[in-house]
């Protein structure tokens, strides 16, 4: 089958329940060849469960799920040789030393490329004869990230990699993954709390919030095309009417501020012409401000 | 060159600015190789997208020039508008900050010896021209 004509991960219509809690609500998305995926939201929102139904660790409630254009439980043969995981926690035997695992691992993929392996254990600084139970938290993610990247897949799926390591730790797995980005043109969907990591690594990303999708968008889209506006409430009056694209608004005594997607000159109009306002400022904001805006917005109208 | 992950400013552009700036400061000369895309994603902790989306649009605007397997160089007549463009944005900064230094009340007198001293220390990064 030609793997090329399809996305490498596309969801349709996602949705997963437990029970009464629905976790994900009619997910779409479509992650090209090539493309470095980052996916933000709160704890809770869902963004494990995506990547565990993509995983076919979990099955979807309804829609869709393809990984190179096959189902990840259905043809779970064909899709685990081509998908490399770093799992939020980590499946290695505790028993095994190091270099077991590796072996263990190795057996498993018919792709396992052994200098590749050998050059990520170095590189990382990975003892081979050290028990698993007996490396540090940032070593066992580096055994894990080496784990996941020696068979060369196609897709490589990380569940917040970075948390709970130290800066210096988090920026030697990045170095990695980064390299291993460059010298070959590798698919990549992750998740993580650490948004400059997610602004340095992502070509997209997506925000989910309460489960449901709420950002699409390359990353330096995202960032120009949000506003923050603050304006300055006449005397005594409250708004009337936020402009369309509103995501979250506050007032605090006469500042009124809003944070506008899709901005153009045509929403401050909008603003001006239906607000007893008097003065208007336009900001620029980082991608945690949109960020933070995006989830208080969903948690306001939720 | 530094760039900032947490800023408002997309990276792809913070680095076309410090190309810029760097061609402008003469660590980039004219013929010089820059990095390539590969050893500066690195270098910078960033996409290789990124980077390469950088040059692009610094190939676009006439400062670097692409030669077959060697990589991006800087262009000669590039160079030395880029040193021009930066003077002159270096000196508009210089007299709003003076500008507004006046509207806020700092007194003449003051802003004279602040200026000549900061005149007076070279190893900040003060080029004469």
């Amino acid at each position: 089958m030609n793997r090329a004509s399809h996305p490498v991960v596309e969801l349709r219509g996602l949705s997963k329940s437990f029970g009464d809690t629905r976790a994900v609500r009619e997910l779409n998305l479509s992650i090209p060849a090539g493309m470095v995926y980052g996916l933000i939201g709160p704890n809770g929102a869902g963004k494990s469960t995506t990547i565990k139904v993509i995983m076919g660790g979990l099955r979807a409630t309804s829609g869709s799920v393809r990984v190179a254009g096959l189902d990840p439980i259905a043809d779970a043969g064909k899709v685990k040789p081509i998908v490399g995981y770093v799992p939020e926690v980590h499946h290695i035997c505790r028993w095994m030393r190091a270099g077991e695992a590796v072996r263990f691992c190795r057996g498993l993929y018919p792709t396992w490329n052994d200098s590749l392996c050998d050059s990520l254990l170095d590189q990382f600084g990975i003892e081979r004869s050290k028990k698993v139970r007996h490396l540090s938290k940032g070593t066992l993610v580096k055994l894990a990230l080496t784990l996941a990247l020696s068979h060369e897949p196609e897709l490589l799926v990380m569940d917040e990699p970075t948390s709970g390591l130290d800066p210096m730790i988090r920026e030697e797995l990045m170095d990695g993954v980064l390299r291993n980005m460059c010298d070959g043109r590798r698919t990549v969907l992750f998740s993580s709390h650490t948004l400059s990591d997610v602004q340095r690594l992502a070509d997209r990303i997506g925000i989910i919030g309460s489960g449901e999708l709420l950002v699409d968008l390359p990353v330096d889209e995202l960032l120009r095309s949000t506003k923050l506006v603050r304006a300055v409430l006449c005397d005594g009056r409250l708004p009337a009417a936020c402009p369309s694209g509103t995501i979250f608004e506050r007032v605090d005594r006469r500042e009124w501020s809003l944070t506008i997607r899709d901005y153009s000159p045509d929403r401050l109009e909008e603003l001006r012409s239906a607000n007893p306002v008097e003065h208007v400022e336009v900001c620029d904001l980082t991608l945690e401000e949109i960020f933070k805006a995006y989830v208080r917005g969903r948690r306001a109208t939720a | 060159m530094r760039i900032d992950p947490g800023s408002h400013l997309p990276i792809y552009l913070q680095i076309v600015d410090g190309v810029r700036r760097d061609v402008a400061a003469d660590v980039h000369r004219a013929g010089e190789a820059l990095p390539s895309v590969r050893a500066l994603a690195i270098d910078l902790g960033v996409n290789p997208n990124t980077v390469q989306r950088a040059y692009e649009e610094l190939e676009r605007e006439g400062l670097i020039g692409a030669r077959r397997g060697l990589g991006m160089f800087v262009r000669a007549d590039a160079a030395r508008a880029a040193g021009v463009q930066a003077r002159t944005v270096a000196e508009a900064a210089f007299e709003n900050a003076a500008r507004a230094a006046l509207a806020s009340g700092v007194k003449p007198s003051r802003l004279r010896k602040l200026f000549v001293s900061v005149l007076n220390q070279p190893s900040k990064g003060v080029r004469t021209p």
